[in-house]
């Protein structure tokens, strides 16, 4: 008799959220191993059954170590299927390659749809991920992709620690104003934040010469003695938010807060932000962290863990997962 | 060449600049690097379209950064409008996970080939695979090259006296690539394999068997109990050493060497043509059988102890009274069935890896916990010869140090080549390869990156090159012309 019942895998990357996780779900991580091989290859040894199991594999990507994160990932996903588990679900909280989603030049490859085939060939049956850089990603795979939002978590965070009132909410990117202005399919908006906190508006127009670099910032809106939110999906070498930052302090913003779903900090972001006017930099925990909290005091956290299991909940039970678009749980 | 771009990824650029050299071109210009959070980032920087590319990517140190790598050079080559893509891999990444070892295994390999050909691949060309059933994991062409034809030439050229040397499988699982050399090279060949099994010696005759049972006692055998592998094992190389009798030996020993060592069938038994191979052949039927302890991987001698506590009756090494010994091989056939058992299920395997795995792929194969004793066996005649021991990759070292003492030591071999395609040298096996005194010469193809540093520090290595083979191939494919007389090398 089969329990059909959930199993949670994790590798490597990201063990604390996935026994946040687990813990929500009120079930043990499934006993796995991964490891490496003298020469660096990936090699996954799954210590229980999984046969005709609902299996979630829980893999974020720890910068610097992205493409041995992708590797354990697709490794799990296929030791699970050849497994014989009934049904995979990737939960990946922050996609890589999401940024490489078009051509963008000549020749340029679209990498995040090279990962969507991957996965799919890997043998995953749905993905579960969390403000996708580009929500046509969606389209890239040919299986179901449930994209969740941190915004509900994050409206909860800035209403519980910031002075709501004295609020403007900044948008670093022109796209970031231009998505729709309601909360359903859309990536994090500025402007929908904006508009459930009833608060102004404000944005940052970028002149962006090659990636993670900017050359010229131009704030439209007032800041004026006002507290200053930054809101964007992910903060990378933090380059471009320092700079936004020290243009909003330009204009009169009494402080300035930058609010993030994916926070990479990779590169010199920790220097960038030590040296930067931002009060504090508000992160989920859909990237893991390490000591960087320790080297900036700068960095709060949003814990995530509880969309996410209630995620794995509802699609394991066959409930709508739409609630979780504009509330938080527990 | 015309309408041809050839790559190179990042793995093994220096390979890639000679294969282009023998063609007469140069890498075509791409920008590969990372962006600052560690994604692989890929431009290519020359058109494509309507051209038939290759992109040559081996491994490296960071091997998922390898593969990547190629696969968004492959996609981006496809979006690019590419007329084929043809991954140029020497060494195939993942190759050795090829098959389910364990309980829930990933089919890496198989998982690889579906993610090329997701990419985008056309074609694939490359070298060795640890097994070439893995060309049937592709839905695309796949050219295995094989680098035996340059490891035969370079043993002509390099190995004085390489006529009366002797080709040695490094496991059991490796001896079709040997056989292949030793054909080639008209040499005979010897096996060695390492067996976590019972040990191959002889057992207990019906002649000893009244001893036995006035010989038991209950001390004895309560201690026998608790460690009944070690006791037997020591057991077994006090006996008295009359050269193994081949019917005695246990329905466990594996298949293949069971043929080999099948007792001597009346010639009427025998067919025709086996009687023509026996005249044919000079070379002497196997007859020895050297078998050596390894305990954590270390060639040790018959009386070596792996700890006091194993013996019962407390003697010194030599001065054990017969009783005491006779107990001994008591317990052994007494404690048959329970062994057997543990060697189907390996206690220290309840996660990952299993005996077949073990057998064909070195990894932790050698080592273990402080009481992990194995058998390592040698079939065939060394002496005073020089010897290659054959085997796909070097990844880890102790394996091929084990063999090379085997072969030395107990074989009495004169010097001994390490010989294998994909020099992988995990960890720091180059260094412990190079301290071992038993390896004379250490010889692998340039299919793998190997650091300059490595190769300065490193007197024993020797390093064939093997771009003229992927060239060849390479241009070959391009013209439509037949590859399969790359296989053999005329010269």
């Amino acid at each position: 008799m089969s329990t059909n019942s959930i199993k949670l895998l994790t590798g490597n990357s990201h063990p604390e959220l996935a026994n946040l996780v687990a813990d929500r779900l009120g079930i043990e991580l499934t006993k796995i191993m991964v490891l490496q091989y003298s020469n660096q290859e990936t090699s996954v040894t799954i210590g229980e059954s999984v046969r005709d199991e609902d299996v979630f594999i829980l893999q974020s990507t720890k910068p610097d170590d992205i493409n041995d994160g992708l590797m354990e990932l697709l490794i799990m996903i296929n030791a699970c299927k050849t497994a014989s588990a009934r049904r995979i679900t990737a939960v990946i909280p922050n996609f890589p390659y999401a940024r490489q989603d078009k051509k963008d030049k000549s020749r340029a490859p679209i990498t995040a749809k090279l990962m969507a085939n991957m996965l799919q060939t890997a043998g995953c049956n749905h993905v579960i991920t969390m403000d996708l850089h580009a929500s046509q990603i969606q389209g890239f795979f040919n299986v179901p992709v449930d994209n969740l939002y941190a915004e509900p978590s994050m409206l909860k965070y800035i209403r519980e620690n910031l002075d709501v009132s004295n609020c403007v909410i900044v948008s670093p990117d022109a796209g970031g104003a231009k998505r729709p202005r309601t909360n359903l399919g859309v990536s994090v908006s500025a402007t929908a934040i904006a508009d459930r906190l009833d608060l102004q508006f404000a944005l940052i127009h970028k002149e962006r010469a090659r990636p993670n670099e900017v050359s010229r910032m131009v704030l439209v809106g007032n800041v004026k003695d006002k507290v200053a939110i930054i809101v964007d999906d992910m903060a990378d070498t933090c380059g471009t938010l320092a700079k936004a930052a020290e243009t909003v302090m330009q204009h009169g913003a009494t402080e300035v807060n930058a609010i993030v779903v994916h926070g990479i900090l990779s590169g010199k972001a920790i220097e960038n932000l030590n040296g930067s006017c931002l009060k504090r930099i508000i992160v989920s925990n859909t990237v893991p962290l390490g000591d960087k909290i320790e080297r900036c005091d700068k960095i709060k956290t949003i814990d995530i863990s509880p969309t996410l299991a209630e995620a794995c909940r509802r699609t394991h039970n066959g409930e709508s997962v739409s609630f979780l678009f504009s509330h938080t749980v527990g | 060449m015309r309408g041809v771009q050839i790559f190179s990824g990042n793995s093994h650029p220096r390979l890639a600049e000679t294969i282009c050299e023998r063609l007469g071109t140069v890498p075509a210009k791409a920008n590969l690097g990372k962006f600052a959070n560690g994604e692989t980032s890929v431009n290519i920087d020359t058109s494509v379209r309507n051209q038939d590319v290759y992109i040559i990517q081996s491994g490296s140190e960071k091997i998922n950064d390898s593969v990547m790598e190629l696969l968004i050079m492959i996609s981006a080559c496809k979006g690019g409008s590419a007329k084929s893509i043809t991954a140029v891999m020497p060494y195939f990444p993942y190759s050795r996970q090829s098959k389910k070892k364990s309980h829930r295994g990933a089919i890496t390999a198989r998982m690889l080939a579906n993610l090329l050909t997701i990419a985008g691949v056309d074609h694939v060309i490359t070298m060795d695979l640890h097994a070439s059933q893995m060309q049937g994991f592709f839905g695309k062409p796949v050219d295995n090259l094989f680098a035996e034809p340059f490891i035969a030439r370079w043993i002509r050229m390099n190995v004085a006296g390489w006529k009366d040397a002797v080709v040695v499988s490094k496991n059991a699982g490796g001896t079709k690539r040997v056989t292949s050399l030793a054909d080639t090279l008209k040499l005979n060949f010897g096996i060695v394999t390492t067996d976590r099994r019972r040990p191959k010696v002889p057992v207990a005759t019906m002649s000893d068997s009244t001893v036995f049972f006035d010989a038991v006692d209950d001390d004895s055998r309560i201690a026998k109990e608790s460690q009944p592998f070690e006791l037997h094992m020591h057991s077994a190389h006090r006996a008295p050493a009359t050269p193994p009798i081949p019917e005695e030996r246990e329905p466990t020993t594996p298949p293949s060497e069971r043929y080999l060592l099948r007792p001597e069938t009346p010639p009427a038994a025998r067919r025709l043509s086996e009687l023509e191979a026996a005249c044919e052949y000079t070379d002497v039927r196997v007859r020895d059988v050297i078998t050596g302890r390894l305990v954590q991987g270390q060639l040790v001698d018959d009386d070596y102890r792996i700890n006091e506590e194993s013996h019962s009756g407390g003697t010194t090494p030599g001065a054990g009274s017969s009783s005491h010994d006779n107990t001994d091989i008591i317990t052994d056939a007494m404690a048959n069935s329970i062994i057997s058992n543990a060697s189907s299920q390996p206690p220290d395997h309840a996660l990952g890896g299993s005996f077949d795995a073990v057998e064909s792929d070195d990894e932790a194969s050698v080592c273990g916990g402080p009481t992990d004793e194995r058998t390592i066996t040698l079939v065939g005649e060394v002496r005073d010869r020089s010897v290659f021991l054959v085997d796909d990759m070097i990844d880890k070292s102790g394996s091929w140090i084990a063999a090379a003492e085997t072969v030395v030591k107990r074989g009495g071999a004169s010097k001994v080549y390490c010989i294998a395609t994909h020099g992988l040298f995990g960890e720091n096996s180059l260094d412990q390869m190079e301290a071992c005194r038993s390896i004379d010469h250490i010889v692998v193809t340039n299919t793998f990156p190997i650091s300059p540093s490595m190769l300065r520090r490193s007197k024993k290595l020797i390093v064939i090159d093997v771009s003229s083979l992927l060239a060849e191939s390479i241009r070959r494919h391009h013209y439509g012309e037949s590859v399969s007389a790359l296989f053999h090398l005329n010269d």
